[in-house]
């Protein structure tokens, strides 16, 4: 997995500031790419209609009105092609991590990173950050400082311990009323039961939904050695474990999880990314790239 | 090895910490943080491992040093021989007996009981322990004193001190606990050996009765390592109403005195009591006479009821409806008058208001305490013998005879007075001869209207019921005419009362251990208004009371009390209620040991004895009473045992803070924590530098 063209995880997150983390990558993965496969997040006219007062007269179009003596509201100059919401797990079994840094550290950074990555094209960003409950919430905009504001929020520490994926999910889908992209980074380490609904709750209302499972590479190998006490980091229960015993079971399990979670994913018709922390970033980004461009295809496909 | 605090030797149970410390740290010391144990199964521990204490010399260590602080805080010493003044006396009790034979010791079998428990307690006695018997109860009696205790052979002293004991019996007197209590408290204080036993302790066995005086006690400052325990013996009945006679005193008395004056009796009743209806009865012997009188008395209440005069041999007045007998009974005796013969020597006729008789018969009226005979005697002869024994009192009036003057000479100079009112100049010859000297050089005085007394000696008996200045004025008393004698001839003449010429008035002249009483006027009308003035009788009852010695009759004694015993020149003899004939040795008779009606042989004085109304409260003493009073009271042998376990405890802090071997331990614990620290540190040095797993 380790390309040498690309930064070093451990590299990265040794920058502080999460916009410059953003930036590296993001300059990086445009360096790296030459060309952008992707120009069809152009500016696309909806409608005209009748001005009604009250209006804002900006957004009169004045040619029509030079042409035809008649006002009309030209709308589409206001809003970007795509809104973009980011959901950011910053539960605490994100704050795991067994390579210098945590995987919340590394959700951040992938959060800030797509958040620059839009913005740069001209697309609406959100962020809604959660952990048992919603703890910040940005709307969908692309407004110069917006994404300032984006990555205070995204460095704001959480305070939750448990996972509760349900209700940022179906809070996000009251807030926004308009389609658009849902990007989901979690390590979705929680019961499954009500995932599916929630997801299913998105999608129904048309959004896209990309899911990015962050994962540490001990979480999936369970590379410990010695015995000792397990604490989980959400519920503070502790567990004495022996590896070498548990390591079996243990890959057994997480396998059925992960499993699941892809079944889900499957069923749903939304796009589930597993990434481990030790993989660079712009592969991440590279695959989110990848995705839409199939997933944009399969609903115009579906929607045709 | 001993211990003064040995419980702080808990603390060194302490040392459980840090072994279980050791043991969970062991368990504890990799704490893995993971992400979620959602995918986890608990692997079985592994015990071996576990077992096995880590860093053993550190745990010892810190053992050691909790040990070492329980240890100090136990305050360990070791056990010396000290010179303690305690340890120095010899072993055992120095214990007194105080045995209550007062007449609230009748009462049910209250003295069999005592005697049991006195008895018991001298049958306990260890050899080591030296008893003392005291019999108290209006005065504490020495019945078994230590040093014949300590005399006795070892295995003969309880034997002795219970012969003792059965010839005790209870009295009828009253209870003077505290002097008991302080003459006992003496006695074990008193002591000249050195070996005596330290321990000293007085045991009361009484009734402990309200009535038992313990006032003397207040402030008393009782001795160091003394003990007062008390044996109250509980009668079953606490119910007692008390009887008691109140004479009428000398104010009540008056000249009047007629036979329908009642008999005052006091009828107390206990506080709490059931019965309040009670009867009186009067009786000559054990047979009742006249009718009976019914006192109500409300609990804790008393009343005086009124009774008649005795009716003829009726002596006594006894109680009945309470539960307590021997206090029913009090003697009642109405109170004779003492008869003061006074004698008369000169012509006056008994009714003649210009002489000086008529006015002496008026001048001694009869009281209810004294009854004056006068005689006048008028012929040449000598006084006759009889009057010569018994005469208090001498006035000498006109002419009387040589022989006659003669004969009572001996009377005064026996300690008599004789009173010599100078009627004419020629008086001066009855004086001179009564005197013994050779003539009086006396004249008629030159009065101008009238002479004053001036100058009065308000120190002198005659006149100090005059001192009060509402009572000193005399100017109202005029004297026509008075003679001025010369004192130049008279030895040790003292001037009473002088005239405001200067001249003296009244003159008192030393006769042997009598005195003549030379009065320079007389109470005639012809002469002075002395006999129509009112200081005339308080002057005549002055020396009347001067020259008499009859000691004045108390109507009522109380049993113990000591009786004055009129003189006498034939030996007298006292006859007890009992009938005991008990000769009487000296001015005063003290074997009054029992209520009832004494008789005086040979005459007719006849005093009444009773037992003391404090007697007949029969409620018992609270405990606190004492204890308010200071007495170091031990309830009973639990309380002694403490005290010598305090005792002990007060030695073992001696020594130990003399020693302070806690301080060589904490010397040691701050080294030991020293020592632990160094190691702790490089073990934790140690553990660091190797590289953290996983």
């Amino acid at each position: 997995m380790s390309n040498p063209s690309f930064l070093d995880p451990a590299t990265l997150m040794a920058i502080r500031n999460l916009e410059l983390r953003a930036r590296s990558v993001v300059e990086g993965f445009w360096h790296g790419l030459h060309r952008s496969p992707y120009h069809g997040f152009s500016v696309e006219f909806t409608e005209y209609r009748p001005y009604a007062p009250g209006d804002d007269p900006r957004y009169l179009d004045w040619k029509l009105v030079g042409r035809t003596d008649r006002y009309f509201i030209k709308k589409f100059e206001d809003e970007t092609n795509l809104r973009c919401q980011l959901l950011v797990d910053v539960s605490r079994s994100m704050t795991f991590g067994s390579r210098g840094y945590t995987k919340a550290e590394y959700a951040r950074t992938l959060a800030a990173t797509l958040g620059w990555f839009l913005s740069q094209q001209g697309d609406a960003t959100g962020l809604m950050t959660f952990d048992s409950t919603v703890r910040e919430y940005l709307p969908a905009r692309h407004r110069p400082g917006h994404l300032r504001q984006l990555m205070l929020a995204l460095e704001k520490p959480s305070e939750g311990r448990a996972t509760d994926l349900t209700t940022p999910l179906k809070r996000i889908a009251e807030l926004t009323r308009k389609r658009g992209l849902t990007v989901l980074i979690s390590d979705l380490l929680a019961p499954l039961d009500e995932l599916e609904t929630s997801l299913g709750l998105l999608t129904a209302s048309g959004h896209e939904v990309v899911i990015f499972q962050v994962l540490d590479p001990a979480e999936l190998d369970f590379s410990f050695s010695t015995a000792a006490r397990f604490e989980d980091l959400e519920t503070g229960r502790d567990l004495f474990i022996d590896p070498a015993t548990a390591r079996a079971d243990y890959q057994r399990r997480l396998a059925e999880h992960l499993t699941a979670v892809k079944a889900i994913a499957q069923r749903l018709g939304l796009t589930h990314t597993q990434i481990d922390t030790a993989q660079p970033l712009e592969l991440a980004l590279f695959d989110f790239l990848k995705i839409r461009a199939n997933r944009g295809k399969i609903v115009r496909r579906k929607a045709a | 090895m001993n211990f003064l605090a040995p419980l702080f030797f808990l603390g060194a149970l302490a040392v459980a910490g840090p072994i279980i410390f050791h043991l969970i740290r062991r368990t504890t010391r990799e704490v893995t943080p993971f992400s979620t144990l959602m995918f986890l199964q608990p692997s079985p521990p592994r015990i071996t491992k576990r077992s096995r204490l880590e860093n053993f010399w550190l745990l010892l260590l810190r053992c050691l040093v909790l040990g070492l602080i329980a240890a100090a805080f136990s305050r360990p010493f070791f056990r010396e021989s000290m010179h303690s003044p305690l340890a120095a006396a010899g072993e055992g009790h120095r214990r007194v007996l105080l045995i209550d034979t007062s007449a609230s010791q009748r009462r049910e079998n209250l003295w069999a009981e005592l005697k049991n428990k006195v008895a018991a307690r001298i049958e306990a006695a260890a050899p080591a322990d030296e008893i003392a018997l005291i019999a108290f109860d209006r005065t504490p009696r020495e019945v078994l004193g230590f040093e014949e205790w300590r005399r006795a052979r070892p295995e003969e002293r309880r034997a002795l001190a219970a012969q003792r004991l059965s010839l005790l019996a209870p009295g009828w007197a009253g209870t003077q606990l505290d002097q008991a209590l302080l003459r006992a408290a003496e006695m074990l204080e008193h002591t000249d050996r050195a070996d005596a036993p330290a321990l000293r302790e007085i045991v009361v066995f009484s009734d402990l009765q309200e009535g038992a005086h313990v006032d003397a006690l207040q402030g008393y400052v009782w001795p160091q390592h003394l003990s007062v325990s008390l044996e109250p013996l509980a009668a079953k009945q606490t119910e007692n109403a008390g009887l008691a006679w109140l004479p009428e005193t000398e104010q009540q008395t008056g000249t009047a005195k007629s036979e329908a004056t009642p008999i005052r009796l006091r009828v107390t009743n206990a506080a709490g009591a059931q019965h309040e209806q009670f009867k009186l009865q009067w009786r000559a012997g054990d047979k009742t006479v006249g009718t009976d009188f019914d006192a109500y008395v409300p609990a804790g209440k008393a009343r005086v009821i009124r009774v008649p005069q005795p009716p003829a041999g009726a002596d006594r007045v006894v109680l009945s409806g309470d539960d307590t007998a021997f206090d029913n009974t009090t003697y009642v005796l109405p109170p004779q008058p003492a008869r003061i013969p006074v004698l008369f020597l000169g012509q006056d006729e008994d009714e003649d208001p210009r002489g000086l008789l008529y006015y002496l018969h008026r001048a001694f009226p009869s009281t209810g305490q004294q009854q004056v005979q006068l005689t006048a005697h008028r012929s040449a002869e000598a006084v006759p013998g009889f009057l010569q024994q018994t005469a208090q009192f001498i006035v000498v009036g006109d002419r009387p005879s040589d022989a006659a003057l003669d004969s009572v000479r001996p009377i005064i100079e026996g300690g008599h007075l004789a009173l010599v009112p100078f009627d004419s100049p020629e008086a001066s010859g009855k004086a001179a001869r009564l005197l013994g000297v050779p003539a009086l050089t006396v004249s008629e005085a030159a009065v101008r209207d009238y002479a004053m007394l001036a100058k009065i000696d308000f120190q002198h008996p005659f006149f100090s019921a005059f001192a009060d200045p509402r009572f000193s004025d005399f100017t109202k008393i005029h004297f026509w005419k008075h003679r001025r004698i010369d004192l130049a001839g008279l030895k040790d003449a003292r001037t009473l009362a002088s005239f405001d010429s200067g001249d003296p008035a009244l003159v008192q002249v030393p006769l042997g251990r009598g005195s003549v009483i030379l009065l320079a006027t007389t109470w005639r009308p012809a002469d002075s208004q002395l006999a129509l003035s009112s200081k005339f009788l308080p002057l005549l009852q002055a020396m009347l009371d001067q020259s008499s010695h009859f000691a004045p009759v108390q109507a009522q004694y109380f049993v113990g009390d000591e009786i004055a015993l009129p003189e006498s020149t034939t030996p007298l003899t006292v006859r007890t209620p009992s009938g005991r004939e008990v000769p009487a040795t000296g001015p005063r008779f003290a074997a009054t040991d029992e209520p009832g009606i004494y008789q005086v042989t040979p005459g007719t004085l006849r005093f009444v004895v009773n037992l003391p109304a404090e007697e007949s409260r029969t409620q018992p003493l609270t405990t606190e009473r004492f204890s308010a009073l200071g007495v170091p009271l031990t309830q009973n042998a639990k309380a002694t045992a403490e005290q010598r376990a305090r005792e002990a405890r007060a030695q073992a802090a001696e020594i130990e803070n003399r020693q302070k071997i806690w301080r060589w331990l904490l010397l040691a614990t701050l080294l030991l924590v020293a020592a632990e620290t160094l190691l702790a540190g490089r073990l934790t040095r140690a553990s660091a530098t190797p590289a953290p797993t996983a």
